[in-house]
């Protein structure tokens, strides 16, 4: 016999009864409990129960009358069935893009989800078909690194668990396992990052999801949480973001970078949220950035190649110089050719 | 396991579907449940096969396919599908609000009303929305303007839109007259798939390179069923064009490993040597800029002179 159908036929059973059922029933009419020995029927029973439970179906042990020791079961029908639900065509049209979007696995949760908006199903009718063209017209590809991984930092981040991750740096460090009590989650540019305090470096660092090699463990499993107090002064948007020139080494100091009209106006999309933008009449525009890692700034600055010029500091546009005319060297060039 | 799960999990929502919108058609309800005909017969039958004890004829669900058209009676008890689990509704919340961020769009007044509806029936979450709020952050390069709306109504309407583009590969800005016809989010980034009417045929753009973007009063005549979402807008790798070398230092060989442009790798001692092809070379010498003495350029010849090229105008800006 089929377990789906022995789980299906069970469900049914306990819904229908007005009255706690007895192991004993339930043993007697359902098809696939029957052939069973009392104690292989108890074992099969539990894991059936415990599968059902996972699923989110209440099932209830009570007693089966005011006086007796005996137990049953039964399955509220309050607690089972989902309220019904009434959605105009923009909402339908709203969570089928919801829809496509777990699909599209980019974000934690996607496959729970996913099973949330297959049980709207009935009440999104067609809005819910994946293949019908959509309005609007969107889909999602999913970002790299896996959403199981995803799924349990953002479970740990908000029950407050510290996990055990091996991460592999791009530093150059090998695989190292380190303890975290992750505080939030980030997504910049296609990528996740866990922020949070790790117990390894002693401090509040950012990792991108897709390097943990190990997949995400509690770190005391045993226990129950929480195991950690975010910090009450800690906010995501500080960590969230760090450009490149941005991270550790060195004094922060300000760098004016002038971009041309070109290029001027997707600098600002970029980072006007983040640094000061003044345009420029006639296009172009001039960009007042925070710098820490020279050498990050240095390689994004001449990316732009003719489209961006460091205006101060002076000791900046000498070091542009210095690394231009190392370029120039390693090509095989002279400066005045 | 998780096979039985799910499968538990679908019928337990198929059938309150069928009960509800009686004589679905089977390809209709394939969609909606993204499952093939085998597996939605298969279905079937295994609910044609369960009910009440004591399994008589009378006491089974009934299953009826008639023709194209499914019905199912006998079924009341599992006339609502099974409440949403704390995770799932917190999982709805999160992809909600996601979703608003992700656009661009300040907020989408149906996906806060329907969010609203489920809160209102279903209660507060294992998550609140400050929860949200204060623990996820997501930045998508979102443009303004609310340029994903504005492309979405044109791809419905069938408008002619009119832009002006940067191409990041010829490092190049140029007007453009498209057709909309899909929005692909990937790697972070919004592409808008379209009919390009000078190149005449499709390209996929990025949405955050348009710099100004306006809807025309022209339609045009939707294309003819293609098979689009075969077809991934992240193809990095070329295949035609020039090939390009380059010897990488030890510390980026990692990094550059997980870039999806090399068509191929190979170590060098610790140095790595990554193989690229490509039609434009300007966003090659971009890119190398960027890495500076990091990069060595193996070949072709063509790019290095082009590139000391380039350095040496840039000294002229910092000579004076």
């Amino acid at each position: 016999m089929n377990k789906a159908e022995r789980l299906i036929n069970l469900i049914a059973m306990l819904l229908e009864a007005n009255r706690p059922v007895t192991l004993e029933r339930i043993r007697s009419s359902i098809p696939g409990y029957q052939q069973s020995t009392m104690a292989s029927f108890k074992r099969m029973f539990e894991r059936d129960k415990s599968d059902l439970r996972e699923m989110g179906v209440p099932i209830h042990v009570e007693h089966v009358d005011a006086f007796g020791e005996e137990v049953g079961y039964r399955i509220p029908k309050r607690e089972y069935y989902l309220p019904e639900l009434e959605f105009t065509q923009e909402e339908k049209v709203a969570l089928l893009l919801v829809n496509r979007l777990s699909t599209g696995e980019v974000i934690p949760l996607s496959r729970e989800t996913h099973s949330a908006l297959l049980k709207l199903s009935p009440d999104l009718g067609a809005g819910s078909r994946m293949g019908q063209p959509a309005s609007p017209p969107w889909r999602f590809g999913a970002p790299s690194g896996s959403v199981e991984d995803l799924t349990d930092l953002w479970e740990a981040v908000v029950e407050r668990r510290t996990v055990r991750i091996t991460y592999q740096s791009l530093g150059g460090d090998e695989e190292r396992e380190r303890s975290l009590d992750p505080y939030g989650l980030y997504f910049d540019r296609g990528a996740w990052y866990v922020v949070g305090y790790c117990h390894l470096r002693k401090e509040i660092r950012s990792f991108r999801v897709s390097r943990i090699r190990s997949g995400v463990e509690l770190d005391r499993s045993q226990e129950e949480g929480p195991d950690f107090e975010r910090p009450p002064d800690f906010r995501l948007e500080d960590h969230a973001r760090i450009l490149p020139w941005e991270f550790e080494e060195g004094s922060e100091y300000q760098a004016v970078v002038r971009f041309s009209p070109k290029i001027a106006w997707l600098v600002e999309r970029d980072l006007g949220d983040v640094y000061r933008f003044k345009p420029r009449k006639g296009g172009g525009g001039t960009l007042y950035v925070r710098v820490r890692n020279e050498d990050g700034f240095l390689n994004w600055v001449l990316s732009f190649a003719e489209d961006a010029e460091v205006i101060s500091p002076p000791e900046l546009r000498e070091k542009v110089k210095d690394r231009l005319h190392l370029i120039l060297e390693n090509l095989g060039g002279e400066a005045d050719a | 396991m998780p096979d039985l799960a799910s499968r538990v999990r679908r019928l337990l929502s198929l059938i309150p579907y069928v009960l509800k919108h009686q004589g679905v058609d089977i390809g209709g309800l394939c969609d909606v449940f993204e499952i093939s005909r085998d597996q939605l017969m298969k279905d079937l039958n295994l609910i044609f096969m369960c009910g009440q004890p004591d399994y008589t004829p009378a006491d089974l669900m009934e299953v009826d396919i008639d023709g194209d058209y499914v019905y199912i009676r006998m079924a009341d008890y599992f006339a609502r599908p099974l409440r949403f689990t704390p995770a799932e509704l917190s999982g709805l919340y999160l992809a909600c609000s996601s979703l608003v961020k992700l656009s661009g769009s300040s907020s989408s007044p149906a996906l806060v009303s329907a969010t609203e509806k489920i809160a209102g029936v279903l209660g507060g979450a294992a998550v609140s929305q400050q929860d949200i709020e204060e623990k996820v952050e997501i930045h998508s390069v979102a443009p303004e303007h609310e340029d994903i709306a504005k492309l979405s109504r044109a791809a419905d309407g069938c408008r002619v839109v009119e832009m002006e583009y940067y191409t990041y590969g010829r490092d190049d800005l140029t007007r453009r007259r498209v057709h909309p016809l899909s929005l692909v989010f990937g790697m972070g980034h919004w592409y808008l798939r379209a009919w390009d009417e000078k190149r005449g045929e499709t390209r996929v753009f990025r949405v955050d390179r348009i710099k100004n973007l306006e809807m025309t009063e022209e339609t045009f005549e939707p294309p003819r069923e293609e098979k689009e979402e075969d077809r991934s807008p992240f193809e990095v790798t070329e295949s035609k064009g020039t090939e390009v070398h380059l010897r990488v230092h030890p510390s980026l060989a990692r990094w550059a490993r997980e870039q999806p442009i090399f068509k191929e790798t190979e170590e060098d001692g610790d140095y790595l040597i990554c193989k690229l092809n490509t039609t434009e070379l300007a966003w090659v010498e971009r890119e190398l800029l960027n890495f500076g003495p990091k990069v060595e350029i193996l070949s072709p010849p063509e790019l290095k002179e082009r590139l000391r090229e380039r350095v040496r105008n840039l000294l002229s800006i910092y000579e004076d």
